[in-house]
């Protein structure tokens, strides 16, 4: 190893430690190349996505026997604080969805009115940007939820269906969600102050 | 091609989904397009060509063709079923 490459070992750590270790490193900086780590998908996708975030160029990425191998290229300077994600697109909305059942009353009403929602929302022009999925919205994208055909018509028109992974995992869904990818807190956070956001809770 | 059955209330329409369901009909409870009615209840889109016996027994009050939206266009548009005036 020399001066300027740095090696960040995240093996073993659940979600969200790799994102944030890695962006304690950039934000140091000192290096021109950082290599990190991982032993899981959900490590190298969070950290891929957070490096195309923080407009740092990935140089390479190696798979062998369940662990990847990132390379980050920094070019020595340290990076900007990389909290916000650049506008993906102009004009559209986040809809971020915290809940199973919207609103509060009758829970079997609330899951009625999600469902409702999120047919109209594949109706609406222009579609939102992205569907943020938190806490007992993480239930809307699984196997077998009744929502599920909707999520996946507005993911086929362009809409990026995002799933909080710690959601995910407290339920146990992890294996099931069956529309979009799994996300992060820094990434969610950073999409919500990006434009305007509407919370569904 | 897809029907639109609508029902004379959300509780209506929440029966004939449990019914239809049994039944093995593909359907979808969503809210009332704003073209047929503009009140804030629920309906079923029907993916079959024809209604069957099954659906025309299931309460509707009314049904509608469902025609696939433009290109570009978001929306479906609807226009009424012959088979129920």
């Amino acid at each position: 190893m020399n001066a300027t490459h740095r090696t960040l070992d995240a093996r073993g750590l659940a979600c969200p430690e790799p994102v944030i270790l890695t962006r304690k490193a950039l934000a140091e900086g000192g290096f021109e190349t950082l290599e990190v780590v991982v032993d899981n998908d959900a490590a190298r996708e969070n950290v891929l996505k957070f490096a195309e975030f923080s407009r740092c160029p990935v140089a390479r990425v190696e798979a062998a026997e369940g662990v990847f191998r990132l390379w980050l290229a920094t070019a020595g300077a340290p990076a900007p604080a990389p909290e916000v994600p650049s506008p993906a697109s102009a004009g559209g909305a986040v809809v971020l969805v915290a809940t199973e059942a919207i609103g509060r009353g009758d829970d079997e009403l609330g899951r009625l009115l999600m469902r409702g929602f999120l047919f109209a929302l594949t109706e609406c022009e222009p579609p939102p940007l992205r569907v943020i999925l938190m806490n007992g919205g993480v239930k809307l994208a699984v196997e077998g939820a009744e929502s599920l055909v909707n999520l996946r018509r507005l993911a086929d028109a362009g809409v990026e269906i995002l799933a909080c992974g710690t959601c995910l995992e407290f339920f146990g869904l992890k294996a099931s969600l069956a529309v979009g990818r799994v996300s992060n807190m820094y990434e969610i956070a950073g999409h919500l102050l990006q434009g305007p956001a509407v919370t569904l809770s | 091609m897809t029907l639109l059955a609508t029902y004379p209330s959300s509780h209506a329409a929440l029966r004939a989904e449990r019914r239809l369901k049994d039944a093995g009909l593909p359907i979808e409870l969503i809210p009332v397009p704003r073209q047929i009615h503009s009140s804030c209840g629920f309906c079923l889109l029907v993916h079959l060509q024809e209604p069957d016996a099954t659906l025309l027994d299931s309460g509707l009050e009314g049904l509608w063709r469902a025609l696939d939206p433009e290109p570009g266009q978001p929306r479906r548009r609807y226009e009424r079923h012959p088979s129920h005036p």
